[in-house]
């Protein structure tokens, strides 16, 4: 257990920069995932974590000591690779044990090390077996029961359920959430996932081009984005946006109907966005927008319905149960008043 | 049906005749050394025993197989083992021009190695290399492109993270290369050692040259020398002496299709 913290932290590959000065505390014991879209510097940050990556500028430390120089094993910390990074030629023990061998650790020691992680993420029955012999799920647990042995003060996982199918990711999620809550250790967790850092996360921290866009718990994130980017990027489905012009308190919205707002900062208000679980079906005389219903996609306990308004534009509604809609059928939605986010010129949240 | 079982014969016959001019080579070396009072025909042997084979391992015969064995693996050994502190660089690090430098390499050994007879041959006799340990150095060199080639096609496949796990886990790059990437490698080391050693089993011309006494001659060279030595060809002598030198290759021949059959490193990881 140790906090680790970033300041300032910069990576570039000759004269291009990809992580620009990242500035992020993370204290002992936290469960904090790095979320953005590829190609956003997550996974070269949790490299340069990890003493894999060379630092640009900047400094990390790790339990109060900066690590920028300190070579990777020294770092005390543990990473899961998003292809588990298992030794083929060895067995699960021999995976398990290899790090603690290295280190000259007692014999005695290592096997009830190595036999107290199979416990915990139950591979006891597999420890003999060879790596190819195991399905992916499998694997994935020793990927994490080797990283568990050498009792790192912090795990570090690149992206470790994308290589599984759906169903076993969402219950390799639920194990890795009850590990944090078993081991109580530091984790940061790369993913591109969202549902995974909503899920796991005790903070996330999206990242965007190299940069930090913003920081907070799961449903913060959820209810304050901070910016389009952020609203866009948080929640299974993506946050509606819809251009408005301001007059006086109310915010017209394209097709001449408009809302009430008493937002303070109305007057710089340029976007509105608002998620389809917050949209509802309604009357036509009630409704702030009208269109088609172009696609819909019934997940029995709800559905998602994709409205085509006169200017082309998709918008998305979320449905309880199973609503009886029929495609190409107009359809009138209201928009409540509580679950509107306002957006400035530059995309920036108004507070 | 009557013209197609005509067919069918002729073939079987067409056929039978093939084979027997390919086997009959063989046929006559089995039986010859096999044959303790052979002349060089192809006879059935009136009787069977193997003096032909005690004659070719021993005295002269037989100093010539441990100067072959030692040629062979003494090759294929330092040539797996430059090979492989070579290739491992130049698989790992981003070398300019390296794909290049290798290519440049293998050009060098499609040069017929009697073109670079002359200068190896006074390299070695200015080095005082004119004897066994000169020739293993002779033919690695010109062995190494190759395998430098081979191995790094081999460390290629070895995915990069599984070194970056181990070096996570505390493991210097010693022991990186010996407790991964070279397990991993094992049958790809396999199959280059095996072809380092045919190759220089086989090799003539340099133990000819380098190797003036009788004693130091491989095999390949005392065949050559043993037409004719006492007076008359010794066929049974001969015919049982090319058994043996062929052996190694057969041999060869098994052991790789067993280690290609075992599969290649890098299989196996992703889920």
């Amino acid at each position: 257990m140790a906090d680790v913290s970033l300041r300032g932290v910069r990576k570039s590959y000759g004269s291009l920069e990809v992580v620009h000065g990242v500035d992020l505390d993370i204290k002992s014991g936290e469960f904090v995932v790095f979320v953005g879209p590829s190609g956003c510097g997550k996974s070269t940050l949790l490299r340069m974590i990890a003493g894999l990556e060379p630092i640009s500028g900047g400094e990390i430390s790790i339990e109060g000591r900066v690590v920028n120089d300190i070579p990777s094993p020294q770092r005390g910390i543990s990473m899961v690779f998003q292809s588990y990074a298992l030794y083929p030629h060895m067995s699960v023990y021999e995976n398990m044990a290899f790090g603690l061998k290295l280190a000259k650790t007692p014999k005695a020691e290592v096997d009830q090390r190595v036999r107290e992680a199979a416990r915990i993420l139950q591979i006891e029955d597999y420890l003999d077996r060879m790596p190819k012999a195991l399905s992916g799920g499998q694997r994935q647990r020793v990927a994490i029961g080797r990283a568990i042995v050498r009792n790192p003060k912090v795990f570090l996982f690149d992206e470790p359920l994308s290589n599984l199918d759906a169903s076993l990711r969402a219950q390799t999620r639920i194990e890795i959430a009850k590990l944090h809550d078993t081991l109580d250790a530091t984790m940061i967790y790369v993913t591109h996932d969202q549902v995974e850092a909503m899920t796991l996360a005790d903070r996330i921290v999206v990242l965007n081009a190299g940069r930090i866009e913003q920081v907070g718990s799961p449903l913060e994130l959820y209810r304050n984005p901070i910016n389009t980017f952020v609203a866009g990027f948080i929640a299974s489905q993506r946050m509606n946006f819809l251009p408005v012009t301001v007059e006086g308190d109310r915010l017209v919205l394209p097709g001449g109907k408009s809302v009430a707002s008493n937002h303070p900062q109305r007057g710089n208000a340029r976007t509105l966005g608002i998620r389809p679980e917050h949209l509802v079906l309604a009357t036509p005389e009630t409704a702030q927008f009208s269109g088609t219903l172009s696609v819909i996609e019934q997940f029995g306990e709800y559905a998602l319905a994709y409205v085509e308004m006169p200017n082309g534009d998709l918008m998305t509604v979320k449905l309880d149960g199973a609503p009886d809609l029929e495609l190409h059928q107009a359809i009138h939605v209201g928009l409540p008043r509580d679950h509107i986010h306002l957006f400035d010129e530059a995309g920036r949240a108004l507070r | 049906m009557e013209s197609n079982a005509t067919t069918s014969r002729l073939t079987a016959i067409a056929l039978s005749f093939m084979a027997v001019i390919w086997v009959s080579p063989f046929s006559w070396l089995i039986l010859n050394a096999f044959n303790p009072m052979s002349t060089g025909q192809l006879e059935i042997p009136k009787s069977i025993g193997l003096d032909n084979f005690a004659l070719a391992v021993s005295g002269n015969a037989g100093r010539q197989f441990l100067n072959s064995l030692l040629i062979a693996a003494g090759t294929a050994t330092l040539s797996v083992v430059v090979g492989i502190s070579a290739a491992y660089p130049l698989s790992r690090l981003r070398i300019p021009g390296r794909n290049a430098f290798l290519w440049t390499l293998v050009l060098l050994r499609m040069l017929p190695s009697a073109g670079v007879l002359v200068p190896l041959y006074f390299a070695a006799q200015r080095g005082g290399l004119l004897n066994q340990f000169g020739v293993i150095i002779a033919l690695t060199i010109l062995n190494l492109p190759f395998t430098l080639l081979l191995l790094k096609n081999f460390f290629d496949t070895v995915p990069i993270e599984l070194e970056e796990a181990a070096y996570v886990e505390g493991a210097t790059l010693f022991q990186i290369v010996t407790r991964i990437v070279l397990p991993m490698s094992r049958a790809g080391i396999a199959v280059v050692w095996f072809f380092s050693f045919t190759g220089a089993w086989n090799e003539f011309l340099l133990p000819l040259i380098f190797s003036r006494v009788q004693d130091g001659f491989p095999m390949s060279v005392g065949l050559y020398a043993a037409f004719g030595q006492q007076g008359a060809i010794n066929y049974g002598f001969l015919t049982a002496f090319s058994i043996i030198y062929a052996a190694p290759a057969v041999g060869v021949y098994f052991l790789l299709r067993r280690n290609m059959n075992t599969g290649f490193a890098g299989v196996g990881v992703k889920g």
